[in-house]
């Protein structure tokens, strides 16, 4: 039994190893590149359109509405970001419902790989929004509070890697100890939580980095007066 | 240790190469076709927001062109309902006059031939009348009555008036074919002495007279001469009858038209 994937190694050079995480990943991607592919080389721009269309559209306008809801700007710049954090999480989650698959997200190392990603990705966005003012923030309220500020960014980002790997992996090592103790029906319960609760993780993880990132990105709208929390972990 | 930093390291370049692929394959077509779409429905929207309001515009002007229709209608309808009832007002009074016209003509036509008829009748009926009166007299008249007749002459003859006798005085003098004393039978020579006598008195100049019988005097003796006539015969009296029957005939006539 492994905690994480990491540690089933399927092939070795020196320090570089193929793991099964990285293989999933690998086989998460390509799924979802080749179904993207062909559902987007024929799309119809018409008023009838095909099932597959219709399910990415809804997809892809569910998260723009989501975005454009929490940061309460346009949309377009974070769709790439937050969208593929969402649906890779939720795709790597939803596919542990295939027999001897193990989620990527059950990972520490795939779920801080996720966290550093965003973790970069906030104070990109916002020195792209507000300019180098952007590291002012973190000596609000006070310069005192600087470190503070700092260690409740990585704080947030480690909470962020932990969250998800331990409702991953926990999911995963529940399902596998129930399997050995009620091998019927309870599992299959389980395991339909599991997917429950694989979807939410993608959604959490995908809204807090999309609160992470609009909190650095608001200074605008401070400026303009409008009320905005300036962040929430 | 539960963290790989190869595999964190992989799984981050692993992650921005989703994101790439992606954007490529699902983000930017479906977003282009929803745009692409909006657009056409907006497009269409449009289309169809102009297509209507073209539709109203139409139907308005069709109603107004309607109304104006309508309105017109019903003024010509009136115009011409005025001007037939003139028409008809016309016709009927050209109608009724000449009707009017027609009957007075007929009338007057009928009232002449009437007229005419009567007339006619009137003028046959007082020439029989006269005729038989003629007849009669001509076949009651005797010696007795001839005598008669010549006394009643010769004593008009003698009680004529100052200016009468003046005037046949001048008349008697102005004669050239001498005096011609005219009767319907023959005056017996006592009488015609006596008439000539008279003649005679009038004037000292000697006088031919001459005596001739006029049957168509029917009954009687008239004295002509240089346009004066003293006279006494049935035919006068019938003439003057006749005469006067006629002019109150006509005068009837005239008074009936």
């Amino acid at each position: 039994m492994h905690i994480t994937p990491d540690s089933i190694i399927l092939f070795q050079l020196g320090p570089v190893s193929l793991n099964a995480t990285i293989l999933f990943t690998w086989c998460i991607m390509a799924l979802m590149t080749v179904g993207s592919w062909l559902v987007t080389r024929k799309l119809s721009s018409a008023t009838r359109l095909s099932r597959w269309q219709n399910l990415l559209e809804v997809l892809v306008t569910g998260i723009r509405d989501e975005i454009r809801e929490i940061s309460g700007q346009d949309p377009g710049r974070y769709l790439s970001f937050v969208g593929t954090l969402f649906l890779f999480i939720a795709v790597s989650n939803l596919l542990s419902i295939i027999p001897g698959y193990n989620p990527p997200t059950g990972s520490l190392s795939t779920t801080a790989a996720l966290a550093v990603c965003v973790f970069i990705a906030v104070p990109i966005y916002g020195i792209t929004q507000k300019g180098l003012s952007y590291f002012k923030q973190y000596t609000k309220p006070s310069v005192l509070m600087l470190p503070f500020n700092i260690i409740g960014e990585i704080s947030r980002t480690i909470a962020l890697a932990m969250r998800l790997f331990g409702n991953i992996m926990s999911g995963t090592i529940i399902a596998a100890i129930l399997l050995s103790i009620t091998p019927l029906i309870f599992p299959v319960i389980m395991q339909a939580f599991g997917l429950l609760i694989g979807l939410i993780q993608a959604y959490i993880f995908a809204i807090l980095a999309m609160v992470y990132i609009a909190a650095g990105a608001r200074v605008r709208q401070n400026k303009s007066g409008r009320v905005v929390e300036s962040s929430s972990s | 240790m539960l963290i790989d930093w190869f595999t964190v390291i992989a799984q981050i370049i692993n992650f921005l190469v989703l994101v790439y692929l992606l954007k490529r394959f699902l983000y930017g077509p479906i977003i282009k076709a929803m745009d692409k779409r909006q657009e056409k429905i907006a497009l269409r929207l449009e289309g169809a927001r102009k297509k209507k309001q073209e539709a109203e515009q139409e139907a308005e002007l069709f109603l107004q062109k309607n109304r104006e229709f309508d309105t017109r209608h019903e003024e010509m309808l009136s115009q011409i309902k005025k001007e037939a009832e003139a028409r008809r007002v016309e016709l009927i009074k050209e109608a009724r006059s000449q009707v009017d016209a027609d009957m007075a003509r007929w009338y007057g036509a009928i009232q002449k031939e009437k007229e005419t008829f009567l007339q006619d009748i009137r003028r046959r009926t007082v020439g029989h009348t006269c005729a038989i009166a003629r007849r009669a007299i001509k076949e009651l008249s005797n010696e007795d009555l001839e005598n008669r007749i010549t006394s009643i002459f010769i004593e008009r003859l003698q009680n004529i008036d100052s200016n009468e006798r003046e005037a046949l005085v001048q008349a008697i003098k102005h004669s050239m074919e001498g005096i011609r004393v005219n009767s319907s039978f023959e005056i017996p020579g006592e009488s015609a002495k006596e008439i000539v006598r008279l003649l005679q008195n009038l004037t000292t100049d000697p006088i031919a007279v001459r005596f001739e019988i006029l049957p168509e005097l029917i009954c009687g003796i008239e004295l002509k001469l240089h346009g004066r006539k003293i006279s006494w015969n049935i035919a006068d009296y019938l003439e003057s009858f006749e005469e006067s029957m006629r002019a109150a005939i006509e005068a009837k006539g005239i008074k009936e038209t």
